[in-house]
């Protein structure tokens, strides 16, 4: 059980970090919203996906 | 100048800033952050205890993260499923087998309710089902304008059904409520509203031949089986009743990545040829499609934390408590939707969260109450400035006569939903069988 909660744990990290990867490419290249409002708020969204993948919090 | 006068002014600095801010930037989200740094700057001057307002701003990222994650997932669930071709497939059948008008017109008004239910968004419930839906009602004789209705209000429905509502879940993490027993609570108020729609939208339409309409919907997609529409859904529920049934022998999952496992399912029960890059598209696509939400939320928790951090929270929340039951009653409909135009999911932290302890305070029954208004916040998603859902609904239908128009026809189901909720904020032990 607590290697299963252990694996669970560590699946959330790599989720963070593959959302966090589309939120960048989103950031320079995408369909629609392509105004710097959105490049803004693309920019402070990502910054909790970055921040857990390099376990600072 | 004492400490209440100074956190009001940094109210009214709040509310400038972001409609200061709406009106130039046209988004309500990046509006909420910018209301939020502002007072965080304003406030470390006023009160220099403060500190630094960086880390309360980058810890309110933090807030509603997990709320984030939960909406990716499920619209990553709900895409794949619906590319797979599951969702034409089951509405193609229903329309070839059923023929009664009322009984057509309320099952494309469950389908709908399920996508939103799921993922707690209306705008996903629109993108997925909105235009199947409307090809459906307008063989079905259903006008333009009735049409926008329908799809408006049962992806409004759909945001607040549970499992997943964002407001009350937003509530109950701010009062440390559990997100217990708000199934029925929530439910039966849904069914009863939409009910009233269907009766509404479907009195007086004509329905067309069948075979035009079959002609309209798509294609079945081959090698569409019943077990591969069943088992992406099947692995969802049955996770979903593992948690409940057998907590204490299961590893806690977590709804994000119980969407996560059905979206696997979802995708090995494709019966297309699908390649990675395919599955990449729809990933990127998904992306797309859910950011302004969860834009919505990581800023919704950046106010949330700024207020906190500058009193103004505290402020608004003691300012609640004082007021007279009554003014709530009577202005509680016209508030909450007005607060949801504005914040969206914010203003179950602005409004939501201090009418909680207020409640909470007079020994009202907060289950009920914080069910009641979790039905009102989603009314004012037809309204400015944000009216997201409002129009995507009329976007689908191609509906481009007068905004106030539509506003006028969805009053009778709005109306509807809204009663009974305030019903149930006056009189909240009268629905307490329901939890």
């Amino acid at each position: 059980m607590v290697f299963l909660e252990n694996l669970i744990h560590i699946l959330y990290f790599v989720m963070a970090g593959l959302i966090g990867l589309s939120m960048v490419k989103s950031l320079f290249k995408r369909k629609k919203n392509g105004s710097i409002v959105f490049d803004i708020m693309y920019a402070y969204c990502l910054i909790p996906f970055l921040l857990r993948v390099l376990y600072i919090k | 100048m004492s400490v209440t006068a100074l956190t009001f002014i940094l109210l009214l600095i709040m509310i400038a800033s972001f409609v200061l801010s709406s009106i130039k930037l046209k988004s309500p989200d990046i509006s909420m952050v910018v209301a939020a740094i502002v007072i965080a700057v304003v406030g470390m001057f006023m009160f220099p205890d403060l500190g630094s307002p960086v880390m309360y701003l980058v810890e309110g990222l933090f807030v509603n993260l997990d709320l984030a994650m939960l909406f990716i997932a499920a619209s990553i669930f709900v895409n794949i499923y619906s590319y797979s071709g599951a969702v034409s497939t089951i509405t193609r059948g229903i329309v070839e087998k059923i023929n009664n008008k009322w009984l057509l017109i309320t099952i494309m008004g469950v389908l709908m309710l399920i996508p939103g239910a799921l993922t707690g968004a209306g705008s996903v419930a629109i993108f997925v089902l909105g235009g199947l839906v409307n090809t459906v009602l307008e063989s079905l004789g259903v006008s333009k304008r009735k049409r926008t209705v329908f799809i408006f209000f049962f992806a409004i429905l759909s945001a607040a059904a549970p499992p997943i509502n964002l407001w009350t879940m937003l509530m109950t993490a701010q009062a440390n409520m559990p997100y217990v027993g708000f199934t029925w609570l929530l439910l039966v108020p849904i069914c009863i509203a939409g009910a009233i729609c269907i009766v509404y939208v479907g009195w007086g339409a004509k329905p067309e031949p069948k075979e035009e309409t079959l002609k309209k919907l798509p294609e079945r997609t081959e090698g569409m089986t019943w077990w591969r529409i069943l088992l992406p859904v099947a692995a969802i529920i049955v996770l979903f009743v593992l948690a409940l049934v057998a907590p204490w022998n299961l590893p806690v999952l977590g709804l994000p990545l119980m969407f996560v496992i059905a979206a696997i399912v979802a995708l090995l029960c494709n019966p297309k040829k699908t390649t990675g890059k395919q599955y990449l598209g729809i990933l990127d696509d998904t992306m797309e499609q859910v950011f302004p939400l969860v834009a919505n939320v990581l800023s919704i928790g950046v106010l949330q934390s700024a207020m906190a951090a500058t009193g103004v929270r505290g402020l608004i929340g003691s300012t609640c408590v004082g007021l007279p039951l009554v003014l709530i009653y009577s202005l509680i409909l016209i508030i909450g939707p007005i607060c949801q135009g504005c914040f969206n999911y914010g203003c179950s932290v602005v409004l939501g969260g201090p009418l909680i302890f207020m409640f909470n305070t007079l020994g009202m029954d907060v289950t009920v109450i914080c069910a009641a208004l979790s039905l009102i916040f989603p009314i004012g998603d037809c309204l400015p400035p944000s009216r997201i859902v409002g129009r995507l609904a009329c976007e689908e239908t191609g509906y481009t006569d007068s905004y106030l128009g539509f506003l006028k026809s969805a009053l009778v189901p709005i109306l509807a939903i809204g009663l009974i909720a305030v019903l149930m904020i006056v009189k909240p032990l009268w629905f307490t069988f329901l939890y």
